[in-house]
């Protein structure tokens, strides 16, 4: 029972990260950018809530006001950026992992390299757990699987449903006749950009929830979650969803019935492989 | 309708188009023909704002639309039926056709227009859930057309229509060419087919080498043997 | 420029042996030397990952995996077992290079990798042998291991000096390779694959070959220096060994110094590591990283050529500042210690290195003087009309065939070319004229059909291979090597042509085929320099280096005005006198007519006609697929 109580709650997990991932993978999807400026904005988001939390003493979740919006707009500025320097996919790389590194710095000169935790009072999520017949699932785990869930069916019925959904499929799929039926492809890309940052808003404001604040954490999700926009397919909504969950799944089973420190290797070795034989991901879309 | 006068265009230091100037009236059909290399797909980028003159004006009714981005020509009233149909191939029939009628003018008119469409084209509202890539190569034609159409374009500016279609499906292509003009929207059409090219239009301009080398209607055209000459190349 | 590169080794060897005794005669602060021992280390590092990622564009997030390969090896072999330090040194540096190369072969053999995945790959790789170390009790199992301090030489007395002298052998060595690969067909090798790796392996590279080169070498180099500065530490952990620094200081100092030259990273350390000293000893400690990371965002995003190409623009007045300014600092006393005076004066040297303008050099190679050197290739003057040669067949290709998908491109095409003809292929558009190119030149396989050159079958061989073999062939848009002169791209094929010569010799040997376009004039122009006519040109030449028996034209013409097209269709008959044969692709129909010896007219997938230009222009059906239904003009 212990394999599928790792298994189940590895899935969870996964989907935090597959949350992570979809900002990320939505804009090299559909702007050829790598943007590892998108992990700074996590992790900027989870201390802002930090933050808002303790001074204003209003429930985590509620910060979501301030930071989206805030993360929206710098989103937003940093694909204008991108545009305006014409920077390319490999560029982006670079440019945005010197990004990162600049805001993790920035962020342990503010608030230290102590792990930070928001306290109980605070954060009404801590201590709680669920039960589901024999498995047991931390509330803020079942919280994060949960806005996962709805960003992912959130984004794909834009997509799919909205004038301006299927405008960015379009783009994503001929660029240059996209624009000739009128889309325009700077402003859907700042749009684009900007939702990314509102959803890294929300991943961070699920990090002081689920646990403990520290400024390296980037480094830690960097592997996941590349392995998940690999895995899922690189601009595919609810790829992104389905990898998150297996990855989550495998690494849970693989630190139970191995360590856990061979996971990083078994999802390594599973993107290399994915690679060799299904470089377009996992879960093709129909059509694609 | 449209007026282009004396376009030069570059590739970075090569000049593709020279001096090219033609006319299109509302209502008519008009060719360009002549062989590849000879700057048919310029003349189409620099209409369409992909490319941008060096020299020269490009003026729509009233509207100089040289120099506007190209995300705003269709609102101007020029729709494009590209070279090699580029449908956005993973989404449906139905999907293609509303993303042809983007701009905001056109979207008012949406129900008009996809009515007049699936007349036009009665396979397409048959297969209006059907993807895109899936279709047939004559059935991608017609969705091309349709997807332009939806834009309800002053002018369609198709590139290569005939391009890898078997003769027969050429055949409807053409007559929905007939069809479009009745309707009272001006055709400027691109063709490497030459004969068929004539036949459906009024005026006709020869394009080789980057520059106009003949022009007038498409019946003299046809007989004159200069024509034949220059794009067979004896 | 060759010998003022050897000079400047020399002067770093000479520098490293003598000043432990220096020091012992002067008596200067041993901090001083510890500071250059941080300078040759990070200089060996960074060398070490240019060779990789700079010279060939491939980039690594994960030095951090040699680094750490290389410390641990010193670790458990020399701080555990007790192994002597230097055969734990070069242990270190196999281990290192065995990475590299299974790192390589599987990252390398992808067709689906490109640069970007690469590097997201590297990324991980750190993370996973961290893991493994700290996992394995054999390794380091979360205690860290400590390393004693190893004999010396007695000439060394002191242990910082012995850790001076042997960081500097190392950086000597990683300055050493770099310096060596740049001015020979390695380094060259790479630089092609940076810049277009197809049209690279078109040519002759082998890419993959040279690519585990890079790999290798950037292992070897990285681990030993790994296994060196373990020593220096005492001790070590796996926090301390994979962490962010490695990684993230290599990429700034490469990009910083400059990614394409020998030097270029060791400037890089030398500016790094000054700024980083500096601030820690103001007590900024918490600014360096954010002034690393905005000095990475700002030199990729406004001058990513980095500082070497500045300096060299201006080498005189880039060394004349720097030293009037830190010895004028220095000496003045103006500032409290030499450190701080180079810093002042790297940071004015800085400046100048990016004011547009100066002299302008390539990267890569310098002007050559010298009379050409014979390549074996006799140039003919006359126009041939007809075939010349034997006449047998060269190449021959049977009923091939090609899909795309559902689109059927070839649908069963044969076609021969005899020794010595220039058989024209045209065809109305999407008749499948350039995937038949694409198949002969090797950069896909023909789903069915056999093709063969000299009754050899081609068919699944490399595009290096088919180079070899001697099929050469030109691109409708010339993609030259836009970091090489002209002269150099030419010099590219002769070097990994048919008939390879050394890099000095390929450089004077390249000046005869210029001339035979008509290039001669502008061989020390970049391509970026030169018009497209005269890169179509280029393309021509580069493609006749590598000697081929065939040679393959995609759309020399298109877009040429009618002069540059008479030049250019002289070109080509001059070509063909130099005992070529040639196939040529043109929708220029009447110049094909004129130069052509024999057309083959493609129409949707399959043959039309073939024959002489007069006769087959005239096939009522040629002329149905040119002109349309009418099969008869009037006035024929």
């Amino acid at each position: 029972m212990i394999e599928l109580q790792a298994a189940v709650s590895g899935a969870l997990n996964g989907s935090l990260f597959a949350l992570m991932a979809l900002g990320l993978s939505l804009a090299w999807g559909f702007l050829k950018v790598i943007n590892l400026a998108h992990f700074a904005l996590i992790l900027l988001s989870g201390y802002l809530t930090f933050e808002l939390a303790t001074a204003t003493g209003l429930g985590p979740i509620a910060t979501i006001v301030v930071t989206a919006p805030l993360m929206f707009v710098v989103g937003a500025v940093i694909q204008l950026g991108y545009e305006r320097f014409d920077v390319s996919e490999l560029n982006s790389l670079l440019i945005s992992y010197g990004l990162l590194i600049i805001t993790v710095q920035v962020v342990t000169n503010i608030w230290t390299a102590d792990f930070l935790r928001l306290p109980p009072e605070i954060n009404p999520f801590s201590a709680e757990a669920v039960g589901v017949g024999s498995l047991r699932f931390p509330v803020p785990t079942l919280l994060a699987a949960g806005f996962a869930v709805v960003l992912v069916v959130a984004a794909s019925l834009v997509l799919g449903r909205t004038y301006a959904g299927k405008a960015l499929q379009a783009f994503g799929q001929d660029r240059e006749i996209a624009s000739a039926f009128g889309i325009d492809h700077r402003l859907l890309g700042v749009l684009l950009a900007g939702a990314a940052g509102a959803s890294a808003a929300i991943a961070g404001m699920l990090f002081p929830i689920g646990g403990t604040l520290t400024p390296d954490l980037p480094f830690e999700w960097i592997g996941q979650v590349f392995a998940i926009v690999i895995l899922g397919g690189i601009g595919n909504v609810t790829g992104t969803l389905y990898a998150g969950l297996l990855v989550g799944a495998i690494s849970g089973l693989v630190a139970v019935v191995w360590t856990p420190s061979t996971s990083p290797f078994v999802v390594f070795s599973l993107v290399v492989i994915a690679l060799v034989f299904r470089p377009k991901g996992l879960f093709p879309q129909k059509g694609g | 309708m449209l007026q282009v006068n004396d376009l030069d265009v570059y590739y970075g230091d090569a000049q593709a188009l020279r001096e090219v100037t033609i006319t299109v009236g509302s209502g008519e059909v008009v060719s360009i023909v002549g062989s590849n290399g000879a700057g048919k797909s310029t003349l189409v980028n620099s209409i369409m704002g992909i490319l941008r003159p060096r020299r020269g004006r490009i003026v729509l009714d009233d509207q100089d639309i040289t120099r506007i981005p190209g995300h705003r020509v269709c609102r101007a009233g020029i729709a494009i039926v590209p070279e090699g149909r580029r449908l956005f191939s993973a989404m449906s029939v139905e999907g293609n056709l509303d993303l042809g009628a983007f701009n905001r003018a056109a979207r008012e008119h949406y129900g008009d227009s996809l009515q007049w469409v699936h007349t036009l084209f009665p396979r397409l509202a048959e297969r209006k859930d059907q993807l895109a890539g899936s279709l047939s190569g004559g059935e991608q034609q017609m969705l091309a057309v349709g997807r332009a159409l939806m834009a309800r374009p002053r002018l369609l500016l198709m590139d290569e229509p005939s391009l890898g279609l078997a003769p027969v499906v050429v055949d409807e292509v053409f007559e929905v060419i007939e069809a479009v003009r009745g309707e009272g929207v001006g055709v400027l059409l691109v063709e490497q087919n030459v004969q068929r090219a004539l036949d459906v239009s009024s005026r006709a301009y020869l394009l080789a080498e980057g520059r106009m080398v003949m022009e007038g209607d498409a019946v003299g055209m046809a007989n004159n043997p200069e024509l034949r000459k220059s794009v067979l190349g004896i | 420029m060759r010998h003022k590169g050897w000079l400047a080794l020399v002067g770093i060897a000479v520098a490293l042996v003598t000043l432990p005794a220096i020091r012992h005669a002067t008596d200067f602060p041993m901090f001083y030397l510890i500071f250059l021992s941080g300078i040759l280390f990070w200089t060996a590092q960074s060398t070490s990952w240019n060779i990789l990622s700079g010279y060939s564009g491939y980039f690594s997030f994960g030095q951090g995996a040699f680094f750490g390969v290389g410390v641990y090896t010193m670790a458990v072999l020399f701080g555990r077992q007790g192994m002597s330090w230097w055969v734990a040194a070069l242990a270190a540096g196999i281990a290192s290079m065995l990475l590299g190369l299974a790192i390589g072969t599987i990252a390398f053999r992808l067709r689906s990798l490109r640069g970007e995945i690469f590097a997201l790959l590297t990324l991980a790789v750190p993370f996973i042998l961290a893991s493994v170390a700290r996992l394995s009790k054999a390794i380091d199992g979360g205690q860290g291991i400590v390393i004693p301090v190893p004999e010396a030489p007695s000439f060394l007395s002191q242990f910082q000096e012995f850790v001076f002298f042997v960081g500097g052998v190392v950086a000597l060595l990683a300055l050493t390779v770099a310096y060596v690969m740049q001015h020979t067909r390695y380094g060259w090798a790479l630089f092609t694959i940076r810049d277009d790796e197809d049209v690279a392996e078109g040519l002759g590279v082998p890419t993959f070959f040279h690519k585990m080169i890079a790999i290798g070498v950037t292992g070897l180099i990285a681990g030993i220096s790994g296994a060196v500065a373990a020593l220096q530490l005492g001790f070590v952990s796996v926090e301390g060994t994979f962490n962010l620094d490695v990684p993230l200081f290599v990429i700034v100092m490469s990009v910083l110094g400059g990614r394409g030259h020998w030097a270029g990273p060791m400037v890089g350390a030398i500016y790094v590591y000054t700024l980083q000293n500096r601030l820690a000893s103001g007590g900024f400690e918490g600014w360096s990283l954010i002034v690393l990371g905005v000095i990475l965002v700002l030199v990729m995003l406004l001058a990513p050529q980095g500082l070497m190409a500045g300096f060299r623009r201006r080498p005189w007045l880039s060394a004349g500042v720097f030293v009037v300014v830190f010895l004028g600092l220095w000496l003045l006393g103006v500032t409290t210690d030499p450190v701080t005076s180079l810093a002042a004066a790297l940071g004015v040297t800085a400046v100048i290195a990016f004011i547009p303008g100066g002299r302008r050099r390539p990267e890569l190679g310098e002007p050559e003087t010298g009379p050409p050197q014979e390549h074996h290739a006799p140039v003919g003057d006359e126009p041939v009309a007809e075939s010349v040669g034997s006449g047998r067949p060269l190449l021959v290709a049977q009923d091939v065939v090609k899909t795309f998908g559902g689109v059927r491109a070839l649908r069963g095409v044969s076609m021969t070319v005899h020794e010595g003809e220039l058989v024209g292929l045209v065809g109305p558009n999407g008749s499948g004229k350039t995937t038949l190119v694409n198949l002969i030149s090797g950069v896909f396989p023909p789903t069915a059909g056999t093709i063969s050159l000299d009754g050899a079958d081609i068919v699944g061989s490399r595009p290096h291979r088919i180079a070899h073999l001697g099929i050469a062939r030109t691109y409708q848009i010339p993609r030259p090597f836009t970091s090489l002169t002209v002269r150099d791209n030419v010099a590219m094929a002769i070097m990994f042509g048919r008939d390879p010569l050394g890099l000095d010799a390929s450089r004077r040997a390249a000046v005869e085929y210029l001339d035979l376009v008509g290039l001669g004039g502008r061989a020390d122009a970049l391509p970026g320099e030169i018009n497209l006519h005269q890169r179509q040109l280029l393309e021509m030449a580069r493609a006749i280096a590598t000697r081929p028996s065939l040679l393959l034209l995609d759309e020399a013409l298109a877009g040429l005005n009618p002069v540059e097209i008479d030049n250019a269709v002289d070109v080509v008959r001059r070509i063909r006198g130099s005992g070529v044969s040639i196939v040529l692709v043109e929708h220029l129909l009447r110049v094909v007519n004129q130069l052509a010896t024999r057309i083959v007219v493609l129409d949707q997938g399959m043959e039309l006609a073939e024959g002489e230009p007069a006769v087959v222009m005239r096939d009522p059906a040629v002329v149905k697929a040119y002109l349309g239904r009418q099969a008869d003009a009037a006035g024929e």
